[in-house]
């Protein structure tokens, strides 16, 4: 019953879109606002994700290079600080609170505005719809209202980089009382109201995406599309929404109570506070809420930063071996546990705050659990190049690159997930060094692997690889300068936040290690110059690009060099074979496309192919789509 | 100092000059079409510096390990009994986590070199196979399960519940924007009662003393921490603004500071300041509290002296400082101790106003203030 259904809505869903491409064929492109603002071509959302991140991503690496500089020459005055701070760097000296408001907002814009929206943003976007087989999302126009929602969101957050009392300044994890007291810190002020503001369109964005990605892949999958020949990119992008869907309006309730404790006087979060010479009035509240709720979000987040990643990296990483991924339905079992097991560890964030001992160790555990998944993917993505026919493009080597942070920087969480080892380590460097290799640098490398491999199919030419690879040598070796001597100084006992480390005699000796610490992040900031350029050259100028550059197999390479609104000008394709096919034996080319029906497979002289089981075409007049989602529900 | 930093920032500009100076060579030679390196082979460069890399880094991390290692705080020298323990677990997961990385990563920049493109080769079509992966879910599972029981054992020491028999030293301590006090409870061994509503720090009454509770007279406010040696104590951590988080890294102890909700920690300090000094053979070592939970401005200066030391000394010490009451007589001129006693004398009329105040004050915060809400 409900198969008929489906396709029902399967033909009225195409017709309805292939009226669109008509009208498109016939009128040329729609009017400029239409075609490029308000547009509801997930490709063109996808774009402005991309570029929107971009933006804020040299705003927020940015910020960390001033507050490196201040790491790097404690006490000393640097007048580039005063041109660029005015009044935040008086005579050239950092102040203190301006010290944590950059923190805080570089963790804001990379965590959320870079990491969450420029890497699930733009790839879910842009290749669900193309590696599924649909002429668009399931709703264009919620897609297109998640993409403004983010924009004004992204508005406000720069905007609370000017007010007055300086922007949020609690680190980016917010955690009241100081969050919610002006007299505690001024970014606590006008610009904590902007951030929370700013973080409540993010999250009403992040939802709008995500209920549209699962929709889509739940039901816009084209004929032969089944759960199991879906490219690792789709499942990981599917996940990522899931787990934001179920973890975002948690962030929400959080940041809604803060509000309701900064603007009305109740008292969630806050209890016996005497500060600013008088006592307030809050009674009964608990901080330690608060630190649950967000984590409720902010663990599952890491996950929503990094699954993308992973999912690029192994789309990637295939092609360019001209190997199947090794281990594909291994890939999706660890990425479902990853996925599960990120709702239950979120208490390991919080082994040190006074939360009931026990809770650790039952938190410690599952922790420690979740790491068999991310070590079965390690492994899968190092069998995957092994015997390979390696292929170095600039995507290539950022997915390489972040196979090496995700082991060097994960690893590092078997002594942080383990809560007796976590009380010296809590809050140190350590825990800067970890994370910002598992999760800044792997899924920025994630990022950056995505927009070499996509580009062609984004803009219909081609970036220039030699740029490619100097900006990728920059990078990875500048983010292991930076982040590898973090460790050294986290073992030190130096503690993250400090404005500078000169109070305390075990931590002072780490001065030239800062400074070594600051020029590697400016070299790695100079890298990032070959990439701006690169990028926004080649939108205009780069060479054209082939119809399938990199010869992969997935259906994105189907469509037209510059599809259109609709992305196949005729019928979508069918597929008949899992995406991975790539060096099978016998086969003329080392790759066989998604959409090749077992009869067109052109095979080498004298071989005798056998059929199996994964070629065989879909069986007619069903719809294997409606089926897979009636067996789920089953 | 200011030339220094100039001299940085001029060096970076350079750099970043430079790198504009070969931008603009290479799009020179794009313009006129010559193409310097035509003959390097992306694949084969690239797949060697991969592994380049992995050579390179290795004995580059062993040395930089080697050279800063003594300055590691958190692995070197625990000062006390659970912390010994957590160093064991610490150093032995640290070398699983090295073993694994290092291994992993050798194996993935020497397949990327190995196995670097070549016209002439095809890959092996080796989509999966069923005992390789339960190999290596096993394998990790079982390690991180030795590494999970051994973590529960020691972390269960560390939050075990103290015999009722057992001698322990009571300490409180506590966080404000931005610094520290210790509280020790006196001879009477009992903590008078606090409130947040009694502050006033005008009085030099900064942690809140009922005024009218005889236990609290003679506590002991202190700016330094002195311990024990080989006791096992027992620290009350309080915050009266924000969150913080007292950390005594040489101790591996560190627990936040919760407004509303007082938090503790039990050690036991098993080696002395002057032994200390010994071993690190650094005349001017000293332990140090920090807080390690961003609390503002200020955070990064909220550092307290702890001293370990003999009980004689640490006993000697305690009878040097100044109780509550005297504290607040030398102070407001009060009495404390007479006026619980019945006596009204005061020694300057002025403070019966202040008496006053403190008195209104009292009633807002014990009861009606939650009434109002």
């Amino acid at each position: 019953m409900s198969d008929v259904t489906q396709n029902q809505h399967h033909t009225l869903h195409d017709e309805l879109h292939d009226h669109a491409a008509h009208h498109h064929d016939h009128h040329g492109h729609g009017n400029f606002w239409t075609t490029y603002v308000f547009s509801t071509d997930h490709k063109v959302i996808a774009k402005q994700f991309l570029i929107t991140g971009i933006i804020m991503a040299i705003i927020g690496i940015g910020m960390s290079t001033l507050f490196r500089l201040q790491l790097a020459f404690p006490g000393q005055s640097i007048p580039l600080l005063e041109t660029l701070l005015g009044k935040w760097a008086p005579d050239g000296q950092l102040d203190p609170n301006f010290y944590l408001a950059l923190v805080t907002m570089h963790g804001t814009f990379m965590v959320f505005f870079v990491l969450t929206a420029g890497l699930s943003g733009t790839f879910s976007n842009f290749l669900i719809p193309l590696q599924v087989g649909a002429r668009d999302m399931a709703s264009g126009f919620i897609n297109m209202l998640s993409y403004w929602f983010f924009f004004t969101s992204s508005v406000i957050m720069v905007i609370s980089l000017f007010v007055e009392s300086g922007p949020a300044a609690a680190g980016w994890t917010i955690y009241p009382p100081l969050s919610a007291l002006p007299q505690a810190i001024p970014g606590s002020g006008t610009g904590m109201t902007l951030w929370l503001i700013s973080m409540t369109l993010f999250i009403a964005s992040s939802l709008m995406g995500g209920i549209n990605y699962i929709t889509t892949v739940m039901n816009l999958r084209t004929k032969g599309m089944s759960f199991d020949r879906l490219p690792l990119t789709v499942w990981a992008f599917f996940l990522t929404a899931i787990i934001g869907v179920l973890s975002f309006p948690v962030l929400f309730s959080a940041a809604l109570l803060l509000m309701f404790d900064r603007l009305l006087g109740t008292s969630f979060y806050l209890s016996d506070i005497f500060i600013g010479g008088e006592m307030l009035h809050y009674q009964g509240g608990s901080p330690i809420l608060y630190q649950h709720l967000f984590w409720f979000l902010g663990h599952p987040e890491v996950y929503i930063v990094l699954l993308p990643a992973l999912g690029i990296s192994s789309e990637v990483i295939s092609v360019n071996s001209r190997k199947p991924i090794f281990g594909y339905k291994a890939m999706i079992a660890s990425m479902i546990g990853i996925a599960f097991l990120s709702f239950i560890v979120w208490a390991h964030h919080m082994f040190v705050t006074g939360m009931n001992p026990f809770l650790g160790t039952v938190f410690m555990l599952f922790t420690l659990v979740i790491a068999v998944p991310s070590a079965i993917k390690a492994f899968n993505y190092i069998t995957t190049l092994w015997k390979g026919n390696i292929r170095f493009t600039p995507a290539m080597m950022f997915a390489i690159g972040l196979v090496s942070f995700f082991i060097t920087g994960g690893i590092t969480g078997i002594l942080l997930g383990n809560a007796a080892i976590d009380i010296p380590l809590h809050d140190t460097y350590f825990v800067t060094a970890h994370f910002h290799l598992v999760m800044g640098s792997a899924s920025a490398f994630g990022l950056f692997a995505g927009v070499y491999h996509w580009f062609p199919k984004m803009f219909g030419r081609m970036m220039n690889p030699r740029l490619g690879y100097i900006h990728f040598w920059f990078t990875f070796l500048s983010l292991y300068l930076v982040f590898f001597p973090m460790h050294f100084m986290g073992l030190g006992g130096v503690a993250r936040h400090y404005y500078q480390y000169t109070a305390f005699d075990f931590m002072g000796v780490y001065g030239d290690l800062s400074k070594f610490i600051t020029y590697s992040a400016i070299f790695g900031f100079v890298g990032q110059l070959f990439f701006l350029a690169n990028f926004f050259w080649n939108i205009f100028f780069g060479k054209e690009a082939p119809q399938n550059p990199w010869k992969a197999n997935t259906l994105e390479w189907t469509t037209p060099l510059r599809p259109g609104h609709g992305n196949w000008p005729g019928e979508i394709p069918t597929v008949y074979r899992w995406p991975y096919d790539y060096s099978k034996p016998g086969v003329k080319d080392d790759f066989l496309p998604q959409h090749i029906p077992a009869e067109e497979v052109e095979y080498e002289e004298g071989f005798q192919p056998e059929m199996p089981e994964i070629e065989k075409a879909p069986r007619p007049q069903e719809n294997p789509a409606a089926e897979e989602t009636e067996d789920k529900e089953g | 100092m200011d030339a220094a930093a100039l001299l940085n920032i001029s060096q970076v500009l350079l750099i970043a000059i430079l790198v504009f100076v070969a931008i603009n060579l290479y799009l020179v030679f794009r313009l006129k079409d010559i193409d310097p390196f035509r003959k390097w082979d992306p694949d084969k460069i690239n797949g060697t510096l991969f592994l380049l890399f992995f050579v390179v880094g290795l004995p580059v991390s062993i040395v930089a390990t080697m050279n800063w290692s003594d300055t590691f705080t958190l692995l070197i020298h625990p000062a006390s009994e659970h912390g010994a323990e957590i160093d064991r677990m610490h150093i032995n997961t640290m070398i699983v986590a090295i073993l694994v990385s290092v291994v992993t990563n050798l194996i993935l920049f020497y397949f990327s070199w190995r196995y670097r493109y070549d016209k002439d080769n095809k890959a092996l079509y080796y989509p999966h196979n069923n005992r390789l992966e339960i190999i290596w879910t096993a394998v990790p599972a079982v390690v991180l399960t030795l590494l999970v029981f051994d973590g529960v054992g020691v972390w269960h020491d560390i939050w075990k519940e103290i015999p009722e028999d057992q001698e322990v030293v009571n300490i409180e301590v506590n966080g404000k924007q931005f610094g520290w006090t210790a509280r020790y409870p006196g001879e009477d061994l009992t903590f008078g009662e606090t409130n947040i509503g009694f502050i006033s720090e005008a009085d030099g009454n900064a942690l809140g003393f009922n005024k009218e509770d005889e236990k609290g007279f003679d506590d002991l406010v202190v700016q330094e921490l002195h311990l024990p040696v080989n006791k096992l104590v027992h620290i009350d951590i309080k915050s009266r603004d924000v969150l913080h988080s007292m950390t005594l890294a040489h101790f591996r102890v560190k627990m936040d500071a919760v407004p509303g909700m007082p938090t503790y920690f039990n050690f036991t300090p098993t080696i002395t300041t002057d032994s200390m000094r010994t071993l690190k053979q650094n005349p001017d070592f000293n332990y140090e509290m920090s807080c390690q939970q961003i609390c503002g401005g200020g955070h990064w200066n909220m550092r307290l002296i702890v001293v370990v030391e003999s009980e004689e000394d640490y006993n000697k010490w305690l009878k040097e400082q100044k109780t509550f009451a005297q504290f607040y007589k030398e102070l407001n001129g009060v009495d404390l101790i007479a006026q619980a006693n019945g006596e009204t004398e005061t020694t300057e009329p002025s403070s019966e106003d202040g008496e006053g105040a403190e008195g209104e004050n009292e009633t807002e915060a014990t009861g009606e203030v939650a009434m109002v809400k």
